[in-house]
């Protein structure tokens, strides 16, 4: 009687944990926030969390803290994006909790706003503080008509280079045109240097280099997208590339800013890095590069555009935030006011200025590392004012720059040309986005 | 399972491993020293590779960041400042570096008593008591001892974060508290090791079933607990997706995940190299020193786990 | 009658915990493979919908290169890293027990050493070993005229082999010194009065007697080799070769939390889980036949 009894009650509970097992197995959605009614402001203070991974960026929080007595924002560091961070951010948000703004990616963002862990910040009227904002990092942070989250920083292209080994040394000017860039990295390279180093599994760099030269990957159009790499800015990037690496032109064994890369900047055996205006603060740890560095435009096509963008960071208002009205404001503030922009440069050494018309104090002398140069000014302004402004961010950027990597690296060892690979790739992109649940078409 | 005849020999085996000390005397009797020479130095070349790592982590939490860029990786730096890393790693953060220490404890610690405990009460309701649905119990635990842990850590994540559970202390608790193996090892220690018999005269003399178990079985079965203990202590402390995929919130990390969370920034701060190294040592130090000293347990220990098969 | 019940009271709080943290969650992970998530808009901001998937999710991810490619990169490891770790391990337990060196507990204990260090710290250790510019091995291969790029594409997976085997070595050692010692010393008497010689000793007798053991270390470590994790991913921002699909538990993590395609994730979840115990029941079945044959 009583074995029955324990063993009937012993299978009553497995059953109910089945049963609770498979109830929840729809794959978790968060939030729906996005078709909610907007949050209203909130009537007293208000404590807000901002998981990011720019360094003592609570020291940029304190000044807007102590500028008013409403909101206080308290920054809490997470490891970088793709090292831990977005993972950290998509599963805490998962989990029903999370920041009330996370540091994401510029191209991150669309992917952020699929996983339903952003709010649409066109519903709280953002879209009216655009003039404030630079366009070039404006349009990176929209999809559609929407805008998914605030511009923090950007990194227009351009190119830093030894000045000391290239023109002193060598002779050589910095390339204008990536016709020059092809003379000089095949007299460079003869003389036993690499003019620049590439890590070829970095997606990152052919996609600057197609946004520069006018393509534009990822068209949304209507309910959908268009994904086109296969055009005519895009085929002419890739077979230049395809020549450069077929003729060992460049050096393909790390990338820019690794420990290798350093060594061989410092040592005058790599000349240059064709990268973000980020990599300034970088370039300035070459040990011994002092006064021998200079900064010059991103080399260009006849046609296309003056530069290209490669990173760069946005701030999110996350779907779990019960203050995006606030968080807005705060985030307004620090991406566009003068003491938000100069707080970021001095404590958490942004890229280049979201703003509109202020890249920031700290950034308007010349600088002796760079011989000297007054670079922001000469140099970085026009590349950040020559963006190219179509370009849009596609929900899978991980992936796609992975694929583009994975091909780079295969064009590289010769397997299959970049040209070829840009076709592959373009299918493989729309049957993702079609298994990812979204509306996506070939080009033509 | 095929070890079933070993099994019954397990306190046998045991005496004859002590008597196996005096065996090897004898035979080194007869033993030219040319050949120990070779086989010692032999083992000694590989007892280099085995401290490599450890003794470049000792050699290098003294060096300033610039000296451990700019100096042999092999020998001492021109600054010693071992100290001043050690006390900066502790500070780091607000002193988030021991609290991570204290983190890891928790979860190995306590995951891995309760999870000891556990185990053993099952294993030896396994193994000494015959009750319909005692095989297919058998069954779906070894199906559990065979599917890696990481494959269940993101269906867990959802499972846990759909009752609301994940970024605390219980998300990284809760499935430290399992441990199938442990099962194993206890039902089949327990099988040899506590008799029939025992446990029959324990009824007579109006023991309880739970106090047959805690007061005479228990005590027969601390060299499994011993082994059971270690082994899941080891698994919880080492185990990194499960609190990776599980905690958002930097103060509840273990050590572990805290100081890949610091490698991860010295990619772009190179100070965290220092850091990094200096928790890498404060975090080898105590373990190396456990291992040796809990070296002994553990070998009498798995004497009895890896006969079992 | 409180013998009948009494065995569930000490089973219940291991069933509860196993069944709600191992067997909820495969069955949930059974589940999400089966479907997949329709949205409308641009990004899925005007609804999305779960709808059931069939075998699509399964038939992706057996048809997705870099997943297949992320198994056949974990075989490739798992009988070259676990063979030689095994044979390490054994050589390393045979001479130690040979008692033909001085200082044998100390050796061992030096060998057991690195167990106890987490894999997330080995891997942060001999990754600042790999690292040119950091690495004091590199800079002495250097000036001995070899260029080795322990990070380059081709050599990383051996440098985590090397990680790993460095970790455990000393551990299956320990097993198997275990198992070395509760052989008979009659056996190795017999053998003295034949004039067998140590290596005669060590294949003839030792070997076979040890297979129980080997056999648990291999299986443990093939299971441990396709939980492989946390080495690759510390790893991936160090070298150029590591992609986020580098081994299929990376893969799995990233569909989850980077790719947004939890099915695809729950997908591979499962066959991961699939393959590890089928590659154990099958090692399990063939030492029980080889043990039946003896």
């Amino acid at each position: 009687m009583k074995p029955r009894l324990s063993r009937r009650s012993a299978l009553v509970g497995g059953g109910a944990a089945l049963t609770a097992g498979l109830a929840a197995c729809a794959p978790p959605n968060p939030g729906e926030v996005n078709a909610a009614p907007t949050i209203p402001p909130a009537d007293g203070k208000v404590r807000l969390t901002y998981w990011a991974w720019l360094k003592d960026l609570q020291n940029v929080c304190d000044v807007f803290n102590q500028s008013q007595d409403r909101i206080q924002v308290d920054a809490v560091w997470i490891p970088g994006g793709n090292t831990g961070g977005y993972a950290k951010i998509l599963s805490a948000i998962a989990a029903g909790g999370g920041p009330d703004i996370a540091q994401v990616e510029l191209r991150q963002v669309p992917e952020f706003a699929l996983a339903g862990a952003l709010v649409d910040l066109t519903r709280y009227g953002f879209a009216e503080q655009e003039p404030k904002f630079d366009p070039g990092a404006m349009s990176q942070a929209k999809v559609g008509d929407s805008y998914w989250a605030v511009p923090q920083d950007t990194g227009p292209v351009a190119t830093f280079y030894n000045r000391e080994v290239l023109e002193d040394e060598l002779g050589l000017e910095a390339p204008a045109t990536w016709d020059e860039f092809y003379e000089t990295a095949g007299i460079v390279s003869e003389a036993g240097k690499s003019l620049i180093s590439l890590d070829p599994s970095d997606g990152s760099h052919p996609i600057a280099w197609v946004m520069q030269a006018g393509a534009n990957w990822f068209r949304p159009e209507g309910d959908g997208w268009i994904v086109d790499m296969v055009g005519d800015a895009s085929m002419q990037v890739a077979e230049y590339w395809d020549r450069i690496f077929a003729e060992k032109l460049v050096g393909v064994g790390y990338g820019s800013f690794t420990t290798p890369w350093y060594a061989a900047a410092a040592e005058g055996n790599v000349l240059a890095s064709i990268s973000g205006s980020w990599s300034d603060a970088l370039v300035k740890t070459v040990p011994g590069g002092e006064g021998k560095w200079a900064v010059a435009p991103m080399p260009t096509w006849p046609d296309g555009y003056a530069s290209g963008g490669h990173g760069g960071s946005a701030a999110a208002v996350a779907s779990n935030s019960q203050h995006p009205v606030e968080a807005l404001e705060f985030l307004t503030w620090m991406c566009t006011d003068p003491a938000g922009i100069d707080a970021m440069i001095e404590h958490s050494g942004i890229g280049w200025s979201p703003a509109a018309d202020y890249i920031g104090e700290p950034r308007q002398q010349p600088d002796e590392f760079f011989s000297g140069q007054n670079y922001n000014e000469e140099v970085i302004v026009p590349m950040a004012e020559g963006q190219n402004l179509e370009w849009t961010w596609a929900p899978l950027m991980q992936r796609v720059q992975a694929i583009i990597g994975d091909g780079m690296t295969g064009a590289v060892t010769g397997d299959v040309p970049l040209a070829d690979m840009f076709a592959e790739a373009q299918t493989e992109i729309v049957d993702i986005m079609r298994t990812i649940g979204l509306n996506a078409e070939e080009a033509r | 399972m095929t070890t079933t005849d070993t099994t019954k020999n397990a306190p046998a085996a045991r005496r004859r491993a002590a008597s196996t000390d005096s065996r090897a005397g004898s035979r080194d009797a007869g033993r030219k020293p040319t050949t120990t020479i070779i086989v010692t130095a032999l083992l000694a070349i590989i007892a280099l590779y085995f401290l490599v790592p450890v003794y470049w982590v000792v050699i290098n939490a003294t060096k300033s960041t610039e000296d451990l860029f700019g100096t042999s990786g092999f020998w001492f730096g021109e600054s010693f400042q071992l100290f001043e890393n050690l006390g900066a790693v502790l500070s780091a953060n607000g002193g988030i570096f021991p609290r991570w220490g204290v983190n890891s404890l928790l979860y190995a610690g306590v995951g891995s008593v309760v999870a000891t405990y556990f185990a053993t009460a099952a294993g030896y309701a396994l193994a000494k008591y015959r009750f319909p649905g005692r095989r297919f119990v058998y069954v779906l635990v070894l199906g559990g001892v065979l599917v890696p842990g990481t494959a269940v850590a993101l269906p867990l994540f959802f499972l846990f974060s759909s009752i609301g559970i994940t970024n605390t202390y219980w998300s990284v608790l809760i499935p430290s508290l399992v441990s199938p193996f442990g099962l194993f090892l206890a039902s089949i220690y327990a099988s040899a090791a506590v008799p029939d018999e025992m446990l029959e005269a324990g009824r007579i003399d109006g023991v309880g079933e739970l106090g047959l178990f805690h007061r005479l079985a228990l005590p027969q079965l601390v060299p499994a607990l011993v082994t059971i203990l270690l082994f899941q202590f080891v698994a919880i402390w080492n185990n990194y997706m499960l609190p990776l995929v599980m905690l958002a919130d930097e103060r509840l990390y273990p050590i572990t995940l805290g100081l890949d969370n610091w490698r991860a920034q010295t990619d772009r701060l190179p100070e965290f190299y220092q850091l990094t190294t200096g928790g890498a040592l404060l975090s080898v130090i105590p373990l190396a020193i456990l291992i040796l000293v809990l070296q002994r347990f553990w070998r009498g220990g798995l004497t009895e786990g890896s006969v079992k098969g | 009658m409180r013998s009948k019940t009494a065995p569930w009271v000490l089973l219940a709080p291991f069933l509860v915990l196993f069944i709600g943290t191992m067997i909820i969650p495969i069955i949930m992970a059974i589940g999400y493979s089966f479907t997949r998530v329709e949205r409308s808009g641009l990004l899925g901001e005007a609804g999305t919908e779960s709808t059931f998937a069939g075998l699509s999710n399964y038939i992706a991810a057996l048809t997705n290169v870099n997943f297949i490619e992320s198994i056949g990169r974990m075989i490739l490891f798992g009988v070259v890293q676990v063979t030689v770790m095994i044979v390490a391990a054994t050589v390393l337990a045979l001479l130690l027990e040979s008692a033909a060196a001085k200082w044998p507990g100390f050796f061992r204990a030096t060998y057991f050493l690195p167990y106890g260090i987490p894999g997330v710290i080995a891997t942060i250790l001999w990754s600042f070993l790999y690292v040119p510019g950091l690495s004091p091995i590199v800079d002495v291969l250097q000036v001995v005229g070899i260029n080795i790029d322990f990070l380059g594409p081709n050599m990383v997976l051996w440098s985590i082999a090397n990680i790993v085997t460095w970790t455990y070595t000393g551990y299956n050692m320990l097993i198997i010194i275990a198992q070395l010692k509760s052989i008979p010393g009659e056996l190795y008497e017999a053998a003295k009065i034949d004039g067998a010689s140590s290596f005669r000793v060590a294949m003839a007798i030792q070997l076979p007697l040890i297979r129980p053991a080997l056999m648990l270390t291999i299986i443990f470590s093939i299971i441990g080799t396709l939980q492989l994790f946390a080495e690759p991913r510390l790893l991936q921002t160090m070298s150029a070769g590591i992609t986020s699909e580098y081994t299929p538990n990376m893969s799995a993590y990233a569909f989850a939390f980077q790719y947004n395609d939890v099915g695809m994730a729950a997908a591979q979840a499962v066959i991961i889980a699939v393959a590890a115990f089928t590659l154990s029941a099958i090692a399990l079945g063939i030492s029980s036949w080889t043990e039946k044959r003896r």
